[in-house]
């Protein structure tokens, strides 16, 4: 029964990299895309509810890998430390700004939180870029091929932003939705640039030295899948097939590295495998429920006010009172 | 000390924690009071008493965050920096984690979601429910996060092969006395900080003679109750935890002989740890015995028809949760110092469960989380006391009031 920890294990990272990719995309996407008050407070109110229910697909993630794949855990930690420990730092960094934005109401504040954001979803893309690269050619040691992997996966980031933003950055109430149409006009130009970028990176893996790949082949019959989706989002209709093509591109990159390594994936003893079934099995109807709720609710155009964007708030009472209420009683 | 990749990484480790827990208490014990508050409102459909829960909820909120923040780098800082409890104790110290992120965090974090952005779209009684998700996922967390260390305390359930923690009895793991000792004195103890952060800020309020829909009048009772039922059984479930002291863990002996344990034990200058464990002690003890003082003193008011009125009483209780925090704080100081120099009792050292850093790469991990968490933690603070003081108006989840006119879009190119 190897193949149900592995399938729940790709499940959650897949899930993971389809659904984050909205949000993180979205918030590198934020200078170009937002550029007044109004429109950056839309942008994090779209991408902000997302991230709440996205981030628990790596956090589950992490907790598969510690406890029933504790020797890929070794793998992935081991040689990737620094890259790891700039990712940590990075959502970190991109969490507390959307946490903290809306709680204060001043232009510094928000540029601060701002800046955070965009930032944060930068390197954050950036390190999944240089893990997936470190793992698909079997070490971190930089080198052309590194570098042109880790901008190919972070121009699919900015993809699947700019698609997810075609759809949410719409405003409620009828109007001008330039946001809107600038992120829809943008996944043509990116899913070029992502297409440009993977060719690079394909030369680069059959350079000599570049890269040490254990199973070629399956990686690059593996790579024709977020290649076809990539071609299809540059073509003429592009954006009306963004949504789904940008999903199958960046859900299928974590799985060119499966197709690249051997990775250590070996199943977990069947006492550890028993007790994880026994006690997640009988939530996975609530995570489904929870989710698909989540993800239904949040279907309808971002609104502009919410708990991640709220309006002004009115200023401190004062201090104290000077007449008591009577209607306090003891 | 600054060179040493091993004190680094423990105080790093130390830092993350005790920051984690202090939100995490807040939100254990916040959450059965709002759970209990909006079942009310939602069955006698009080909109003053949703009007309360809006207020305690985007407090709730706003403590989550800076525990998201903080746990996540915590689970993330035990794979990188830990990596030699990965290798022994990879699926006896992970599968609890692994529970832990999926059948709790996960789900706990999704219907918080739904618990915010379903406000006012869904049915009241589904709205409730997904508190009710919320809360005892938070619980189950608190579970199986405690199962987890309960491992490296009284290590149970597993044997030892070619040097490797194989699982063998799972009931032995999630049955092992430390954890459900030590889970029972969590919830209890949550009591305590909730009990004390709800008439902290009522009395605030009261204080001030600000009560609106009575919120603070009914908060500061509420909190009075919460104390004096949190206060026995954190000793009790407290004091029989030292049942396991001076005991050997049913594994011992596995990895380690009798003679080679206590040579490890011999040779580790565990002094400081001994000082920091002696001191936490006795906050825990004096702090505890304080705020069982102060329990009763809040009865006794209650009694005497002052505890909404008598402000000479109600300013020094703004200050109440400095004590259950301190306390919890320096309960969980004793009890991790307590088993050094291992981390899993009789098998593995903290030092040989460290991973192979640089002294720069460990200066540097520390320097960045010590700074960022520094600084995140005391914002969320410096928050949490300002919608506090502020009250329902303006609170994160208070309703958004009529849309003012804004300024019309000016795009720049």
């Amino acid at each position: 029964m190897d193949t149900v920890p592995v399938l729940f294990l790709t499940g959650l990272v897949v899930g993971y990299f389809v659904l984050a990719g909205c949000d993180i995309g979205l918030g590198m996407l934020m200078p170009y895309l937002a550029r007044t008050p109004t429109e950056r407070r839309r942008l994090v109110s779209a991408a902000a509810p997302y991230f709440l229910g996205t981030e628990v697909w790596l956090v589950g993630a992490v907790g598969v890998v510690a406890g029933l794949f504790p020797e890929l855990k070794s793998a992935l930690f081991g040689g990737l430390w620094p890259v790891f420990s700039v990712l940590l730092a990075a959502w970190l960094l991109r969490d507390a700004g959307l946490w903290f934005r809306a709680r204060i109401d001043t232009d510094s504040w928000r540029r601060a939180c701002d800046a955070l954001i965009v930032g944060g979803s930068w390197v954050l893309a950036l390190s999944w870029g240089a893990v997936l690269a470190g793992l698909i050619a079997g070490g971190a040691a930089p080198s052309v091929f590194t570098v042109a992997c880790t901008l190919a996966v972070a121009a699919l980031f900015l993809l699947r932003g700019a698609a997810f933003g075609a759809e949410r950055l719409v405003p409620a109430e009828a109007g001008e939705a330039a946001s809107a149409d600038d992120a829809g006009r943008l996944t043509r130009v990116l899913a070029r640039v992502a297409l440009g970028a993977a060719a690079v990176t394909a030369v680069a893996a059959v350079l000599p030295g570049a890269a040490a790949i254990e199973r070629p082949l399956a990686l690059a019959a593996a790579a024709l899948v977020p290649a076809a989706a990539l071609a299809a989002t540059a073509g003429l209709s592009g954006p009306r097939l963004s949504r789904h093509t940008s999903a199958v591109a960046i859900g299928s990159a974590p799985l060119l590295a499966a197709a690249a390594q051997a990775l250590p994936l070996d199943g977990p003893p069947a006492g550890v495998l028993a007790l994880a079934g026994i006690a997640i099995v009988p939530l996975v109807p609530l995570m489904a429920v929870g989710q698909v709720g989540l993800y239904r609710m949040l279907r309808r155009p971002a609104a502009d006010t919410g708990f991640f964007a709220s309006p002004p708030a009115p200023a401190l009472p004062p201090r104290r009172r000077a007449v008591p209420d009577p209607a306090i009683r003891g | 000390m600054l060179d040493d990749p091993l004190v680094l990484a423990r105080l790093q480790f130390a830092l993350t924690a005790a920051t984690h827990y202090m939100f995490v208490a807040f939100t254990l014990g916040l959450a059965p009071y709002i759970l209990v508050t909006q079942f009310i409102a939602v069955l006698r459909r009080d909109a003053a008493r949703m009007r309360a829960v809006r207020f305690w909820g985007g407090l709730y909120l706003v403590n989550y965050a800076m525990g998201i923040l903080s746990g996540l780098v915590m689970e993330l800082q035990l794979g990188l920096n830990w990596s030699g409890l990965n290798e022994m104790f990879g699926y006896v110290f992970g599968a609890p984690l692994a529970v832990e992120t999926m059948a709790a965090f996960f789900v706990e974090s999704t219907f918080l979601g739904l618990w915010i952005f379903g406000w006012d779209r869904m049915g009241r009684w589904a709205h409730w429910a997904c508190f009710l998700v919320v809360t005892g996922t938070a619980y189950l967390s608190a579970y199986w996060v405690l199962v987890a260390n309960g491992v490296l305390k009284w290590p149970d359930g597993f044997r030892i092969e070619g040097g490797e923690a194989v699982l063998e009895d799972p009931m032995a793991l999630v049955a092992n006395p430390s954890a459900v000792m030590a889970f029972w004195h969590v919830a209890s103890t949550a009591l305590l900080v909730g009990g004390a952060v709800v008439a902290a800020v009522s009395a605030y309020h009261l204080a001030r003679r600000n009560d609106p829909d009575r919120m603070f009048h009914r908060g500061v009772r509420a909190g009075t109750v919460m104390l004096i039922l949190g206060v026995m059984p954190t000793v009790i479930t407290g004091g029989t935890q030292f049942s396991l002291f001076g005991k050997e863990p049913p594994t011992a002996g596995l990895t380690y002989t009798a003679d080679e344990i206590e040579a490890i034990e011999k040779a580790s200058d565990s002094s400081v740890a001994t000082a920091f464990g002696a001191a936490g002690d006795m906050v825990m003890m004096s702090a505890w015995a304080m705020i069982s003082l102060a329990a009763g003193l809040l009865a006794l008011v209650w009694l005497l028809r002052g505890l909404s009125k008598w402000r000479w009483f109600l300013h020094p209780v703004v200050f109440l949760p400095l004590l259950p925090y301190a306390a919890s704080i320096g309960g969980w100081v004793f009890r991790e110092t307590n088993r050094q120099p291992w981390v899993v009792r009789g098998h593995l050292t903290t030092a040989d469960a460290m991973t192979d850093l640089s002294p720069a790469m460990a200066l540097a991990s520390f320097s960045f989380f010590t700074v960022a968490f520094a600084v995140l933690g005391g914002a969320t603070l410096w928050l949490l006391a300002r919608f506090a003081r502020r009250g329902p108006e303006g609170g994160p989840l208070a309703p958004a009031p009529a849309e003012e006119a804004e300024p019309a879009p000016v795009r720049t190119f």
